[in-house]
C-alpha cells in the first residue's frame, strides 16, 4: 500500500538556472500538494506529459528525495522518518536504469541481494525462481556491458525483484525499449498484480496505461488533474478516445 | 554493508582497464622503463665521450705555445687531435660548424706577456650544449696553468709553499645516509604524491560521476544502505586505488635499483638497502594514508558534482598540478620540517619523508604533520558526505 498525501516538492534554483528560465523566482516547485493512494494487487498509473513531476514523484516514494512537505507511507512506513526500511519494501526500475557493465548478471543479483540482506538459503530459491522465470541462464556467466538490451532488461527486472519487494515502482519502464522488450515489463507488471504487490508505475503513453492498470492520477505541472479509477475515467471521458481525453484534462 | 559495497567497487576497479593502468600497470613500469632508458643512454654517451676524438682548433702552427703544452698532455685524459689554423675567423667558422669542438684564441701579445712574467689572455671556446667539452677545456687548462705557474716559481726563484699561506680541504660531515636523503628524499615523496593522486583520480570520478551518468545510481539509492554507507565503501575503494599506485611506484623503484644495476657504488646500494626497511615503508604509509584519504575526500566532492565524466576530469586534472606542486618542495635544498612546514598538508609529507630517509625526523614533528593530515583527511571526508548528501548533486 502507497499513500501519498499533500506531497510538495520545491527544488532550489542557481542563478544560470534562473537566467535560463527568464525567472526571479528562487525556487522551482516540481510538485505541488499531491495526494493519492495505490492498493495492493492493483496497478496505479501516474500518467503525465514530460516536465509534469512523475519521475520526481515517484523519486519521493523511492525515497531518493526528500519532499519538501507531506507525507508517504509505504507499506505502513513513514518514508520520509525511516527511509532506510521503507526502502526494503520497494522495487524500483526505470527505462532508463543503467547496471554495472564490468560484472556478470549473477555478481549484479547477489550484490543486490547483498545490499538487502536477502538471507542466503532464501536468495538461492529466489535466484532460481527468477533466473528460470525470466530465462536468464545463457547469459548468466557474460558480462553485462555484452548483453543485448532486452538480455539488460531482463538483468534489470531481475534485480529490481530479488528482495520480493512488497512495492514496485516503475519509472517510465517501458521508454525506449522495442516491442518485445518492453513485453517483458508488461508480463513483469502484470505478475506483480497476481501477487498482490502494490504497484505504481509512471507513463506519457495513454495505451499501456490501458493495458494495465486499475486506477490512475493524471498529473501537470506538478498538480493533480485528475484522479480515480480506469473504469470510471473510461465511463465519463468527454473526448471519443483516451488519448485525446489525457489531453483534454492537461489542457483544461 | 560498507564492505559489500566495497568488495564490488574494488571488483567493478579491477575490471576497468583504464583504472588498471593507471593505478598498477604506469606505476609499476615507469620507473623500470625511464631509468633503463635513461641509463642506457647516459652509458652510451659516456662511451662516445670516451672513444672519441676531441679537436682543438689553434690559431697558429704547430710550434704555438698551446699546441706544444696540448701534445705533451697524455692520451689517457682523451683522445684529441690538433688543427690550424691561419686566423680566429676560420676557426671560429669551423667551430659552428662542429668540424672542431674546442678553439684556442690568444692575444697577439700572449707570448710577449708570458715571457714578460704578465698574465696572458687566453679564450675556450666551445659549444656548452655538447657533454663533455667544457669540462675537458677546464681540464687541460688547469694542467697548462700549473705548469707555467710552476715555471714562473723557478724563474723567480720562489720557493712554492711560501706563496702558499693556506693549505685547505673541505670536508663533508654528512653521513651518505644524509646524502642520499637529500637527494632521493625530493624525489621519492613526489613520484608518490604524484602517482596517489592519479591513482585515486580515475576511481574517483568512475565511481561517482561514472555511475550518475551510466544511471546506475538512482538504483543503488533505492536500497536499504545509508547514504554514507554508500560514500564511505566507494571512498575505500579510492584511497585503496591510491595507495595501491604509490606502492606499485615503489615496487617498481624497488625492481629498477636491483635488477637494472642503475646504482653501481655498493655503499649507496646498502643506504638505499636501509632506507627499503619495513620501518621506512610503515613510516611512510602512515603519512601516505591520510594524504590519500585528504585527496579522495577533494577529489570526490567535485565528481558527486560534475555531471559527466568528461566535466570531472576537465576539473580534477587542473588540480592534480595545484596538489603536486607543493610536492616539488622535497627538491629545494635547505627547507627543514619544523613547526610551520609541518602545518603545510603535501609539503609537510614530502619533508618528513626526506627527514626519514636522511634519518634525521623528529617524532614530534611527524606525530605534528600525521595529525594535520589526519584533520584535513577528516575534513575532506566531511564535505564529500555533505557533498553525497545533495540530492540534487547525486541524481542529475
Amino acid at each position: 500500500m502507497i499513500k501519498v498525501n499533500a506531497l510538495t516538492k520545491d527544488f532550489p534554483l542557481s542563478r544560470q538556472q534562473r537566467k535560463e528560465l527568464n525567472i526571479d523566482e528562487k525556487i522551482a516547485r516540481a510538485v505541488d500538494n499531491i495526494s493519492f493512494e495505490c492498493h495492493p494487487g492493483k496497478v496505479f498509473s501516474l500518467l503525465g506529459p514530460n516536465g509534469a513531476g512523475k519521475t520526481t514523484t515517484l523519486r519521493m516514494l523511492s525515497t531518493i528525495f526528500t519532499p519538501t512537505s507531506g507525507t508517504i507511507e509505504i507499506a505502513g512506513i513513514d518514508a520520509i522518518k525511516y527511509p532506510q526500511e521503507a526502502r526494503k519494501k520497494i522495487g524500483f526500475l526505470t527505462g532508463s536504469t543503467g547496471l554495472y557493465a564490468r560484472l556478470t548478471p549473477v555478481e549484479l543479483i547477489d550484490y543486490f541481494a547483498s545490499l538487502y540482506s536477502v538471507p542466503k538459503n532464501e536468495l538461492e530459491s529466489r535466484k532460481k525462481y527468477l533466473f528460470d522465470l525470466l530465462n536468464m541462464h545463457d547469459f548468466l556467466g557474460k558480462r553485462i556491458g555484452k548483453l543485448s538490451t532486452g538480455m539488460k532488461q531482463k538483468v534489470s527486472i531481475c534485480r529490481t525483484m530479488v528482495h520480493d519487494p512488497e512495492v514496485v515502482v516503475f519509472d517510465e519502464p517501458t521508454s525506449g525499449l522495442d516491442v518485445i522488450t518492453a513485453e517483458n515489463i508488461i508480463k513483469l507488471i502484470r505478475d506483480c498484480k497476481d501477487q498482490n504487490k502494490t504497484v505504481i508505475f509512471s507513463s506519457h503513453i495513454m495505451s499501456e496505461v490501458d493495458l494495465l492498470c486499475d486506477d490512475l492520477a493524471i498529473i501537470h505541472k506538478g498538480k493533480i488533474k485528475h484522479e480515480g479509477s480506469m473504469l470510471d475515467f473510461r465511463t465519463n471521458m468527454q473526448e471519443s478516445n483516451l488519448t485525446a481525453e489525457f489531453i483534454r484534462i492537461v489542457q483544461s | 554493508m560498507i564492505y559489500n559495497i566495497f568488495k564490488k567497487e574494488l571488483i567493478d576497479t579491477l575490471r576497468d582497464r583504464r583504472t588498471l593502468m593507471m593505478m598498477l600497470v604506469i606505476p609499476i613500469l615507469v620507473f623500470p622503463i625511464t631509468l633503463n632508458v635513461f641509463v642506457g643512454i647516459s652509458a652510451s654517451f659516456q662511451e662516445e665521450a670516451a672513444v672519441k676524438t676531441l679537436k682543438v682548433g689553434i690559431v697558429g702552427d704547430k710550434n704555438s705555445y698551446f699546441a706544444q703544452q696540448l701534445n705533451e698532455i697524455p692520451s689517457e685524459m682523451g683522445a684529441k687531435k690538433l688543427v690550424f689554423f691561419k686566423d680566429s675567423a676560420s676557426l671560429m667558422t669551423e667551430l659552428k660548424k662542429d668540424s672542431i669542438q674546442l678553439g684556442i684564441i690568444t692575444e697577439k701579445q700572449f707570448n710577449q706577456s708570458l715571457e714578460a712574467q704578465l698574465p696572458a689572455r687566453v679564450t675556450w671556446y666551445f659549444d656548452a650544449t655538447e657533454i663533455g667539452i667544457n669540462e675537458r677545456a677546464e681540464q687541460y687548462m688547469k694542467i697548462i696553468e700549473v705548469k707555467a705557474q710552476q715555471k714562473r716559481y723557478d724563474e723567480l726563484e720562489v720557493d712554492f709553499r711560501k706563496v702558499t699561506p693556506f693549505q685547505t680541504s673541505y670536508q663533508n660531515i654528512a653521513s651518505d645516509k644524509k646524502m642520499v636523503g637529500q637527494i632521493a628524499g625530493g624525489f621519492l615523496p613526489y613520484i608518490f604524491i604524484a602517482f596517489g593522486f592519479i591513482g585515486c583520480m580515475y576511481p574517483a570520478i568512475d565511481l561517482f560521476t561514472g555511475e550518475k551518468e551510466r544511471g546506475t545510481i538512482e538504483t543503488l539509492l533505492t536500497t536499504p544502505v545509508a547514504r554514507w554507507q554508500i560514500l564511505f565503501g566507494k571512498m575505500m575503494v579510492v584511497v585503496l586505488s591510491g595507495l595501491l599506485a604509490s606502492s606499485a611506484a615503489l615496487l617498481g623503484l624497488f625492481i629498477s635499483i636491483e635488477f637494472l644495476n642503475i646504482v653501481d657504488n655498493q655503499e649507496i646500494m646498502k643506504i638505499v638497502h636501509e632506507v627499503l626497511s619495513p620501518l621506512f615503508i610503515a613510516s611512510m604509509f602512515s603519512l601516505l594514508f591520510p594524504l590519500t584519504i585528504f585527496f579522495a575526500g577533494v577529489m570526490i566532492p567535485i565528481a558527486v558534482y560534475a555531471k559527466t565524466f568528461k566535466e570531472a576530469q576537465s576539473i580534477i586534472t587542473p588540480l592534480n598540478i595545484v596538489m603536486v606542486l607543493p610536492a616539488m618542495v622535497g627538491f629545494f635544498p635547505g627547507i627543514e620540517l619544523n613547526f610551520i612546514t609541518a602545518c603545510i598538508p603535501v609539503v609537510n609529507v614530502v619533508l618528513a619523508t626526506k627527514e626519514l630517509i636522511s634519518g634525521t625526523l623528529e617524532f614530534a614533528y611527524l606525530a605534528l604533520s600525521f595529525g594535520v593530515m589526519v584533520m584535513l583527511a577528516l575534513v575532506s571526508v566531511f564535505v564529500s558526505y555533505k557533498q553525497f548528501g545533495k540530492e540534487t548533486n547525486v541524481v542529475s
